[in-house]
């Protein structure tokens, strides 16, 4: 199997945590001898070569960032220049975000199953999962921590072809948090959580609060 | 104030927009953004973590986003492409962030944004063309305006112009 793979975040490579997803997905699904060639929509001057890609390939793989609650403006824009295939082919997805419950990005997969219809392809579902915002601040061993679970997510893209079975099903997690949970969590937000946020900020040199009302 | 900020080259959309709110009092701000400089959002996070409330992209997207914070409404008349609005209405979704903060909190079980300005404004789309899935498109908004704590206003076709300014009080 070879495998059209368009990271869909407008976010540059270096910073991109589908990026880093796309590295541990691509790990699992090629152990088997499977092949991919990949591409970043941010790239805006390797566009033309993602067109042509497009064009020739059956299986396309598009992973994505959810923004606000559907596809990125820039991967439209992208989108928006495609011609529909008119063969056999397939679109796949992997769809992740911010917020960590499985809710958050039902709207944006909606979505896709009608993007790989109006592409003329045949769908080939979407592995969700949040919780994802903060990769791209991680250091390498809690970065695996969090994007290694990908891998046996590539595993199984390579066994059945598609996001359809009960295991890329599950593993979404939770898709609302018991009230319990929340409340735990809601602490961790006003605690270390808000103290995770004010050291990423200090990492890219901010100097004020992270509430900061600049217009008003 | 009701922000209508129009993302298609069409102005007679917002010709028809003007002369209903005059007629009915309501106090509109209409931005036509089809001639304007606004890029897609990058996602550099600049606006939550490194300059906290502003943008890094320094375009005409900083005027919609001054007036955006003190709008009780804001409505977008976009084009439409692959069953959803075209790249440039949603451009002008994505560039939003800003009046969010990082902060979190959760909100009817569900994690959300804190806002930065107290009350964010409402949200209304206006379409122009058929290649739209509208049940989906009303779905989004519902979501988007969810993202913001504020209510979805609706997703109304440009040839219901009237129905739109109705719901602009
Ligand atoms: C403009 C913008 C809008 C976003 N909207 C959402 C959203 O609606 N829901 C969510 O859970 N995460 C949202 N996120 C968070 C991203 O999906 C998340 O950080 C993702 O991991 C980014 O991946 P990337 O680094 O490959 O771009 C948004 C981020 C940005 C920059």
């Amino acid at each position: 199997m070879h495998v059209l793979i368009i990271n869909g975040s407008p976010r540059i490579k270096k910073f991109s945590n589908t990026d880093k997803i796309l590295d541990e997905f691509t790990k699992g699904m090629c152990e088997g001898g499977n092949t991919c060639d990949r591409y970043e929509i941010s790239d805006k001057a390797s566009w033309d070569a993602i067109r042509k890609a497009y064009d020739e390939s059956d299986n396309i793989l598009i992973a994505i960032p959810l923004y606000v609650e559907c596809i990125p403006g820039l991967l439209m824009e992208f989108l928006e220049t495609l011609t529909p295939k008119t063969g056999n082919a397939k679109m796949s997805f992997i769809l992740q975000s911010g917020f960590a419950e499985g809710v958050q990005l039902r709207c944006g997969e909606a979505y896709l199953e009608r993007l790989a219809k109006n592409l003329g392809c045949e769908y080939g579902g979407t592995l969700v999962k949040g919780g994802n915002f903060e990769i791209r601040f991680l250091n390498d061993e809690n970065r695996a921590k969090a994007t290694s679970p990908y891998a046996d997510m590539g595993r199984e893209f390579a066994a059945c072809g598609n996001f359809n079975s009960d295991k890329c099903k599950a593993f979404t997690g939770p898709e609302i948090f018991p009230a319990p949970v929340r409340v735990l969590v809601g602490f961790f937000f006003k605690t270390a959580v808000r103290k995770n946020f004010i050291r990423d900020g200090e990492s890219l040199g901010c100097t004020r609060p992270l509430d900061y009302k600049p217009y008003s | 104030m009701i922000l209508i900020v129009n993302t298609t080259s069409d102005t007679s959309v917002t010709e028809e927009l003007r002369k209903q709110a005059e007629a009915g009092n309501v106090d509109v701000d209409i931005v036509e953004a089809g001639s304007l400089k606004i890029s897609h959002c990058i996602g550099c996070n600049y606006c939550w973590l490194k300059t906290p409330g502003e943008c890094a992209i320094k375009d005409d997207y900083e005027m919609i986003l001054k007036k955006l914070i003190h709008a009780d409404q804001y409505w977008v008349i976009s084009d439409t492409a692959l069953g959803f609005i075209d790249h440039k209405g949603k451009n002008v979704f994505d560039r939003i962030l800003p009046i969010l903060t990082m902060n979190l909190k959760f909100v009817k079980g569900q994690m959300r944004h804190i806002s930065r300005y107290g009350k964010n404004a409402d949200v209304g789309l206006i379409i122009r063309g058929d290649a739209a899935d509208k049940e989906y498109l009303e779905r989004w908004v519902e979501r988007a305006a969810l993202n913001l704590e504020s209510k979805s206003l609706g997703v109304f076709d440009e040839s219901k112009i009237k129905e739109a300014v109705s719901c602009m009080c």
